[in-house]
């Protein structure tokens, strides 16, 4: 077996480089920090997916690519919102408290991770346990001119990034030009996306029937004047809508083009890009709502003669423009009474339903949202130039300098008509204005040497990197417009008031050095240290030593080895290393004032108040990563198989030590020696099954069986945590009662207690027997490729095997109690009508009450997390590539016909909306079916 | 290779010259700095001033001394003082009225004035003032008339604050240090220990205040003076009722008489004028902090036309019957449209607190939020003569509030009657005023008799526990010397 080696300077110069023969998948180019290496010699864990997978897939972030493809990577996207938050994270939550946050790389340039909070921004995240803030930094990056995408997950691979990539990192590379004539391509793309699933609720007869029992059960006569039934008395009781249908049930069109130039002559090579994409939402509501992105891309490398010397540069910048309604309308989708009025008055003003007194009976009316709509405008750019210089023979000097500018401004406007008239009087127009600035640069200068030596091969590299971020956002606020048409304009406010969310500035320093010998290309060492430090700390603290072992042992390539036609690669490979985790926020170990938030000031005094309480001697967090793989090859490298056990040990978490209020503050930041542990086995197969003429089947499988557990907790019982917190669980654990029945005597729910007594009121602190968590027990994907002539087809499958939240069982927080009424979001799921009725009765839900109360107790059992597993076809994606001999005469080189679908069904007993959402308030990830054109001339 | 040795060594020599410097930053844009706060002037003032902000900025979600969740609400509800409009579907506010509070993982109502939210509840003010004490104690860059002042106004409202914690939970923690390690573990202080804090710190207040209503730079108004920040005479007010809650009438009735001799200052003006900006009456009031809002309580009791709203956050609440019934016939307080008003909506008549008649502000409001003022300061004396036996004393400052209501002289003349008669004149004149009612019900013994026929009649069932709080749920678990309320 032969391949052809390629030798590739030890630095972030990476852009473009090419195997010249593909022999086998071993020795495609994995991307690493500060350099490339290969599957074959690679002592890392790093996975990788490439350009064509992503482009297959028709979604507007380029982290929801990833999906299915990585083991040892949950990426969940909590929102099908456009532009909302994606939750990502590598090999586990390495932290209790602070950031869990992988590293993003895009061309060499760090991007923050997650992005700063305006105040205005809420649409764009949802909270609850699948937060994942409010948007998500690499939407505004587009994936059309994504190359690749490698995850670094192990010690060794990310240690070169040391704290930044604690907990592992996801690099981007874009496209670049490649030598040969210049190139123009065109890729174009138009489709729908919609919500895939519906939950059965209440019709009107059977949400009439629930309350009318309700007041009947309560002793409540409902015609009684002095009784509050708005929904019975004040409400056309012959109505019914199917509210699903009418608020998600819409269809939103998407549409992407890209186009591009490239090509290159030997010692300059060059792409320039253009990118449009938009994506209207499945709001049937009649608005501009939409989301559109134009961006462009550069991407130039230049060699002098002799190749001395050579610099590489990037640049991306996106614009986006995203304008939705200020709340998902999936709430109301799924919680508004069957027989709640048409939302707008024949003038189209809110109907607000008022009753014989003028007061307004229907609060919630969800066009509130639509009228008090939000824009978000954000742009994007992300430069970078490398510039390396061979001193001497074998040793170069390079310079990575990058530089990331976001910003974003946004609005939203709350105009008289979003408020009941009767307090209209009371209430102004008002508005807030909200921006976001994040600028970093990076100077990373570095050294690399290689030289042979014996039978081997020895690169060192030695580097330094200093980051410096700033980042500020907040909000201005409007009051007092004269109309609701001046709502864009702050000058037309009476009153302005100001809120900074945040202003912070990070400083990061690092010196490494990183040596790797290659001993026969069946040794492989890597070794890497370093010396962080970071303004997050006080004095004393600022710097730690971090570092890492990585080793391959390439037994197929020994001589004791015979040839074999079976088994044509083994490598045995580990890692160890020590990483620290800084993302705690900025200023923390500083005593603070804040100026307080006084619409009006004191006496005229602007005034301060104590901010957090401070603790100047926090120290870094230390997670120690443990990896051990073994990679193999059958039948000629056809059959690809690896297995990674990988144990991250977390260790000095800082945590906000849980504070009673007494005390002042709700928290106060400190080190714990508590020790999370994130262990995984990760696996993955590929294999070229059959390979005859020119047909062409393959199939690759990842899959990942995670567990995080608390190790140790020093004193855990008499600690703030003692409730929240179990050893040997999750750090993410729930403790709920565990559920016994409905009382047949009274129709009210019944828990266990500790000695598995039933009691309708349990002891918080001792019957919270059951600790559940929604950990994934396994998750992974599974994709096929069949090739014949120029036809293609590709699938994934998702699979997920987990428990989930169930909010619209038998309780929840947005849940009302069935029988009660809210105006708007207190209808229930048809589950409801299992209910007790009579003394005798053995029901599965609670007696029918008027009166609500959220989360209730069975909310806080067991029953509240069901199986939430998944099989989801994630993607198809299906292209004709036209034979060449029809398109020489029109001058073309190629042309691609293609269609691609995502997230096209899922395979699920879950009963909510949806296992990955788990919620009743997130609009669940679309299905997207897209068709288009790719013309290259 | 030598070569590059030297290269590699400058190359080091490079990157760790400086290191420190690199990380290094400047104090963040949005703060400032602890250690700086207390050494100058304007800062210190800004940081004591903040304090006055926080309270005065009650807003309609979080518990504060006025307005949605304030103590005229929470405590009016829990007393027999407002009525909940039917359609409020609010738990918590269900709770505060029907006596029927919970401290439990799922459900806590009634920790709202102790917890806030973040930390605006009192004891995050009790905090801010500790930080402030401590701050201003070590400080040796003040002027010192600029720290005797904020000194003062900081052991004043650490007094004014405790008064009420004692109160309304009983049992509490006596946090008097920043340290969030030591404050805590603290335990529930015995409640004559509290008392006895609360009387120290209105005393050393008192010492330290000045006589004159100061400006934001703690200067003597030029013009007319608005009544802000607390004063000697506000210590000694808020003195005169730590004294009567503590049964040291004697004290209680001098401190009383000293501020009602400063009649350059204080007296008793025509009842539509008590609540505005400039009353004489006023011995200190919170100017109203939100944009176009006069104060917190105008806006949550004054019922628009349609009657009270479902809404927590709107105009939840009625004055109640027995509130209605208190009045004597011809009291100017109850009839006339002086400090209760009335809207007929659907039928039905609602009437409401009518003291702060302004709800919005087009400019600068026209009515503060008053916290002592000096019609209570006759009662309290009232009261201190009738436990001393100065009956005629008592009836003489009775007759003085009754007077501006339009009403003869009590006729009690023993000492229980009077007693009586001053409890029901307390409840007629400091209705809906932070609580007022709650608390004499509490500390005259009376709760019982009268809440076991109000509770019943508001859907729940009293007990004597309930006439505490309950102590929060979250505190119980973080704290594990903190014990619950009996009963809860």
């Amino acid at each position: 077996m032969s391949y052809e080696p390629l030798e590739i300077a030890g630095n972030s110069n990476l852009n473009g480089i090419r195997l010249r023969l593909k022999s086998s998948a071993l020795d495609e180019v994995q991307v690493i920090g500060y350099g490339t290496t290969s599957r074959r010699l690679s002592t890392g864990n790093v996975a990788s997916v490439q350009a064509e997978a992503i482009e297959n897939q028709p979604v507007s972030n380029p982290l929801l690519t990833l999906q299915g493809r990585v083991a040892g990577l949950s990426v969940i996207q909590p929102s099908g919102m456009a532009g909302g938050g994606i939750r990502v994270r590598v090999q586990g939550q390495n932290s209790i408290a602070n950031g869990s946050l992988p590293l993003y790389v895009v061309d060499g340039v760090p991007i923050i991770s997650e992005l700063p909070a305006t105040g205005v921004d809420h649409p764009l995240g949802i909270d609850g346990p699948r937060s994942a803030g409010y948007g998500s930094p690499l939407n505004y990056l587009n994936p059309g001119d994504i190359e690749r995408i490698d995850v670094l997950k192990d010690a060794d691979a990310t240690a070169i990034y040391g704290s930044l990539a604690a907990n592992g990192a996801i690099l981007i590379t874009t496209k670049s030009g490649q030598v040969g004539p210049m190139r123009f391509e065109v890729r174009t793309e138009t489709g729908f996306g919609q919500v895939a699933n519906r939950v059965e609720m209440l019709n009107t007869r059977q949400y009439l029937d629930m309350r009318y029992e309700a007041f009947r059960n309560d002793g409540i006569d409902w015609r009684d004047p002095r009784v509050a039934a708005d929904d019975l008395k004040a409400w056309d009781t012959t109505r019914y809508t199917d509210w699903q249908q009418e608020l998600i049930g819409g269809t939103a069109r998407y549409g992407t083009t890209n186009a591009s130039v490239s090509g290159g002559i030997d010692a300059v090579r060059y792409r320039l890009s253009a990118a449009y994409q938009h994506e209207s939402t499945v709001f049937p509501i009649p608005s501009d709502f939409n989301d559109r992105k134009v961006s462009v891309s550069s991407n130039i490398r230049a060699e002098s003669p002799g190749k001395r010397f050579h610099l590489q540069f990037t640049g991306n910048y996106l614009v986006d423009r995203n304008q939705l309604p200020y709340a998902d309308m999936t709430r109301w989708a799924l919680l508004m009474q069957p027989h709640a009025y048409p939302l707008r008055t024949a003038e189209g003003s809110i109907n607000w339903v008022p009753d014989a007194t003028g007061r307004t009976t229907f609060y919630e009316n969800p066009m509130m949202v639509v009228d008090a709509r939000y824009r978000n405008r954000t742009a994007n750019l992300i430069g970078n130039l490398v510039l390396g210089f061979r001193i001497l023979e074998g040793l170069e000097f390079s310079a990575n300098l990058g530089y990331n500018d976001l910003s974003t401004d946004d609005f939203k406007a709350e105009p008289l008509s979003v408020v009941y008239p009767e307090n209209r009087a009371n209430t102004q127009p008002s508005a807030l204005f909200g921006s976001r600035t994040v600028r970093s640069w990076i100077v990373e200068p570095q050294f690399n040497y290689g030289r042979a030596l014996g039978a081997g091969r020895l690169e060192a590299l030695l580097g330094a990197t200093l980051r410096d971020l700033r980042s500020r956002s907040g909000h201005l606020g409007g009051l007092g417009f004269l109309t609701d048409s001046q709502l864009e304009n702050i000058d037309a406010a009476a009153v302005i008031t100001s809120e900074v969310a945040n202003a912070s500035h990070y400083r990061y320093n690092a010196l490494f050095a990183r040596l790797n010998y290659t001993h026969k290309d069946r040794y492989i060492v890597n070794l890497t240290g370093r010396r962080d430090g970071s303004s997050r700390f006080g004095g004393a603290n600022r710097f730690g030593n971090f570092g890492s072992l990585g080793a391959a042992w390439i037994i197929t390539e020994e001589d004791f080895v015979p040839e074999w036609p079976i088994l044509t690669f083994a490598k045995l490979r580990g890692s160890y290393g020590l990483v620290g985790n800084d993302q705690i926020g900025d200023y923390r170990y500083l005593s603070l004032f804040d100026f307080a938030n006084i619409q009006v000031p004191y006496q005229g005094v602007v005034s301060i108040l104590p901010s957090e309480m401070p603790n100047p001697h926090i120290q870094w967090e230390e997670t120690r990563k443990l990896q051990l793989g073994l990679d193999v090859g059958l039948l000629g490298d056809r059959v690809l198989l690896t297995g990674t056990y990988a144990r991250n040990r977390s260790s000095n978490q800082l945590l906000g030590y849980a504070l009673p209020y007494m005390a002042g503050h709700s928290n106060y930041i400190t080190n714990f020696p508590a020790l999370v542990q994130n262990s995984s086995w990760e696996f993955t197969a590929s294999s070229d099954n059959i390979v005859r003429g020119r047909f062409r089947w393959s199939t690759t499988l990842n899959m990942t069986l995670p567990d995080n557990r608390l190790l140790a907790f020093p004193d855990l019982a008499g600690s703030t945590y003692a409730s929240t917190l179990v050893i040997g669980q999750p750090v993410f654990v729930n403790r709920f009662y565990r559920f016994s029945r409905v009382d047949p005597a009274t129709g009210r729910y019944q828990v266990y207690d500790r000695d598995g007594g039933r009691t309708f009121s349990p002891n918080p602190d001792t019957d919270r027997t059951a600790n559940l968590h929604t950990q994934e027990d396994f998750y992974g994907g599974l994709g096929n490729s069949l090739t014949w002539r120029g036809l293609t087809v590709d699938f994934l499958l998702q699979f997920v095997q987990q428990r989930g939240y169930e909010d619209l069982g038998l309780g929840s927080n947005f849940l009302w109690t069935p029988g009660s009424f809210y105006p708007g979001v207190s209808n229930q799921p048809v589950s409801v009508m299992e209910r007790w009725q009579q003394p005798g009765d053995r029901a599965s839900v609670a007696r029918f009450t008027t009166q609500n109360s959220f989360g209730g107790l069975a909310a806080n059992t067991d029953v509240r997390i069901v199986d939430a597993s998944f099989i989801r076809l994630k993607n198809v994606a299906l292209a004709y590539t036209l034979p060449e001999r029809w398109l020489r005469g029109a001058g073309i080189n190629q042309c691609r016909l293609h269609v691609n679908a995502q997230n096209l069904y899922t395979f699920t007993g879950y009963t909510g909306l949806d296992p990955e959402t788990q919620s009743i308030i997130a609009l669940p990830p679309l299905r997207v079916v897209t068709a288009g054109i790719q013309l290259s001339i | 290779m030598k070569n590059i040795n030297n290269i590699l060594y400058a190359a080091v020599a490079l990157f760790t010259a400086g290191c420190e410097s690199l990380v290094e930053i400047d104090p963040p844009l949005t703060s400032l700095n602890g250690g700086i706060v207390w050494q100058a002037d304007n800062t210190a003032v800004a940081a004591v001033t903040g304090i006055h902000a926080a309270l005065s900025n009650a807003g309609t979600s979080t518990a504060g001394l006025a307005g949605n969740s304030g103590l005229g609400v929470l405590c009016g509800l829990s007393a027999d003082e407002l009525t909940l409009h039917g359609t409020v579907a609010d738990n918590r506010l269900i709770a505060y009225y029907r006596n029927a509070l919970v401290a439990g993982p799922q459900q806590q109502f009634g920790a709202d004035l102790w917890t806030g939210s973040g930390a605006s509840g009192f004891y995050g003010h009790v905090f801010n003032v500790n930080t402030a004490i401590a701050g201003l104690e070590g400080s040796t860059g003040l002027t010192a008339a600029v720290k005797q002042q904020l000194l003062g106004e900081a052991y004043f409202l650490r007094g004014y604050l405790y008064q009420y914690l004692l109160g309304l939970f009983g049992n509490i923690p006596l946090v008097l240090g920043t340290d969030p390690k030591a404050n805590a573990v603290l335990p529930q202080a015995p409640a004559a220990d509290v008392q006895a804090r609360i009387i120290a710190d209105l005393e050393q207040a008192k010492t330290l205040l000045g006589a004159v209503y100061l400006d934001g730079t703690l200067r003597p108004y030029t013009g007319s003076a608005e009544r802000v920040r607390p004063t000697k005479w506000a210590a000694t007010a808020m003195l005169a009722r730590a004294y009567l809650y503590d049964g040291q009438y004697a004290k209680a009735g001098d401190a009383a008489a000293e501020v009602i001799a400063h009649a350059a200052l204080f007296g008793l003006p025509a009842l539509d004028d008590a609540f505005l900006k400039g009353s004489t009456e006023t011995i200190w009031s919170l100017q109203p902090v939100r944009t176009n809002r006069n104060t917190e309580d105008g806006y949550v009791f004054n019922l628009p036309a349609t009657g009270p709203t479902a809404s927590a956050n709107l105009q939840p609440v009625y004055l109640s019957v027995q509130q209605l019934e208190a009045f004597a016939p011809g009291d100017a307080r109850r009839y006339g449209r002086h400090w209760v008003d009335s809207v007929t909506a659907l039928g039905t008549t609602y009437h409401f607190p009518y003291k702060y008649k302004a709800v919005n502000a087009n400019g600068a409001p026209t009515e503060y939020q008053v916290l002592l003022r000096l019609g209570e300061q006759y009662l309290i004396r009232a009261e201190a003569r009738a436990q001393l036996g100065d009956t005629d004393g008592a009836r003489a400052d009775l007759a003085a509030i009754r007077q501006r209501a339009g009403l003869g002289p009590v006729e009690a003349s023993t000492r229980e009657a009077l007693l009586e008669a001053i409890l029901r004149e307390r409840q007629c004149e400091l209705f809906t005023e932070q609580g007022h009612r709650w608390l004499d019900l509490k500390r005259t013994g009376k709760v019982d008799a009268v809440m076991s026929v109000v509770t019943p009649l508001k859907g729940g069932t009293w007990h004597t526990d309930w006439q505490r709080y309950p102590i929060p749920f979250v505190d119980l678990q973080r704290n594990p010397n903190l014990k619950q309320n009996r009963g809860y």
